[in-house]
């Protein structure tokens, strides 16, 4: 099981570096260990998220692709979808069977004919179009609807913040 | 005759008397059924066995863990065996509410707010000593393009060690440029 599993994301790590998406750059934290990657995402443009870096850390669990990977941010993202702590939470990360309000696509969860591209274009799209329905960031959402401009303005500072400046 | 005559009332109050007291007996039980139900629904399912079952089963549906959970009462070892011995859970009927809150929501919003604040990408990625050096040279694009992927593990880890790096690099760039263009924007 975990040999098919490393297999798999060795592939995946093959296909993401030669054809890297635009924006997004992901591997293994080290190839010992091909159950634990780090992706940087850049903002999308035309977003108060442009011109950032956003670098990400990506669990696999033994039974991948299977189940999903589980997604972190290791930056301050505020953000209606991530969790104060960093926790993504979008619906290709989650399986299929794991929702109890009911307002998911079967489709739009994972499985395992999805890849870690498709999570991380999915998570560049998340920052652009944040999803209002199942807030992780209570008050990001707050922000977001009620208040724009602040909302705007934190992310900025943030993407300031995080590339030294 | 008048025998004839008495005989209808008395059949009617006899008829009369029999639907009262079949309406009564059905009746009594209802209640009497009801009262089980009722004291079903005030059962509440505890968020925290749901997990406990969802954990164990992570194929099974919440809300079908947690009908399961109502109808034997919350208890815990009842659902699991009625799980391993075959089968799932059956269905909840549409009408059936699961209990909303998710403890993972809570705690995992209750957990950050210890968290210090992350360091930034440059001390993150050790790159303030390249941070003056590149900014010196010219343009990276000029550099020649390594190719992505190679057969060498150590050269793979470096190139993506060297496309991270260059990622954040460019950003940073880009934005200390787009700052000194505002500063003097407003200056000028």
């Amino acid at each position: 099981m975990a040999s098919s599993a490393s297999k798999r994301l060795f592939k995946e790590y093959k296909g993401l570096s030669s054809d890297a998406p635009e924006g997004i750059t992901a591997g293994p934290v080290t190839e010992d260990d091909m159950f634990l990657w780090e992706a940087l995402i850049q903002g999308p443009e035309g977003t108060p998220f442009e011109g950032g870096v956003f670098p990400a850390e990506l669990k696999f669990p033994k039974d991948y692709p299977l189940a999903p990977p589980s997604m972190r941010f290791l930056v301050d993202v505020w953000h209606p979808n991530v969790y104060p702590n960093g926790q993504v939470c979008i619906s290709i990360l989650h399986p299929p069977g794991d929702d109890p309000n009911h307002y998911e696509q079967a489709s739009e969860r994972w499985s395992p004919i999805q890849s870690v591209e498709k999570i991380l274009i999915s998570v560049m799209s998340m920052l652009a179009e944040p999803n209002d329905e199942s807030p992780a960031n209570v008050e990001a959402a707050k922000m977001w609807r009620e208040k724009r401009a602040d909302y705007e303005k934190v992310v900025r500072d943030n993407v300031r913040k995080s590339l030294g400046l | 005759m008048a025998e004839q005559t008495l005989n209808i009332p008395q059949l009617l109050v006899f008829i009369i008397v029999s639907i009262l007291a079949i309406r009564w007996y059905l009746a009594k039980p209802a209640p009497a059924g009801t009262r089980p139900a009722g004291a079903n629904r005030a059962v509440r399912i505890n968020p925290a066995h749901i997990d406990q079952i969802s954990n164990m089963f992570p194929q099974l549906n919440r809300r079908d863990i947690a009908w399961d959970l109502q109808r034997n009462g919350g208890n815990v070892a009842n659902t699991t065996e009625r799980v391993l011995r075959g089968g799932g859970l059956d269905a909840p009927p549409p009408s059936f509410n699961a209990p909303a809150p998710r403890p993972t929501l809570t705690s995992r919003t209750a957990t950050p707010v210890a968290k210090p604040s992350q360091p930034d990408l440059i001390t993150r990625y050790n790159l303030s000593s390249k941070l003056a050096t590149k900014s010196e040279t010219a343009t990276p694009e000029e550099q020649p393009k390594q190719k992505a992927w190679s057969q060498d593990r150590t050269e793979r880890q470096a190139n993506l060690q060297r496309r991270r790096e260059e990622m954040i690099l460019a950003a940073r760039r880009k934005l200390e440029e787009k700052e000194k263009a505002k500063n003097s924007g407003t200056s000028a």
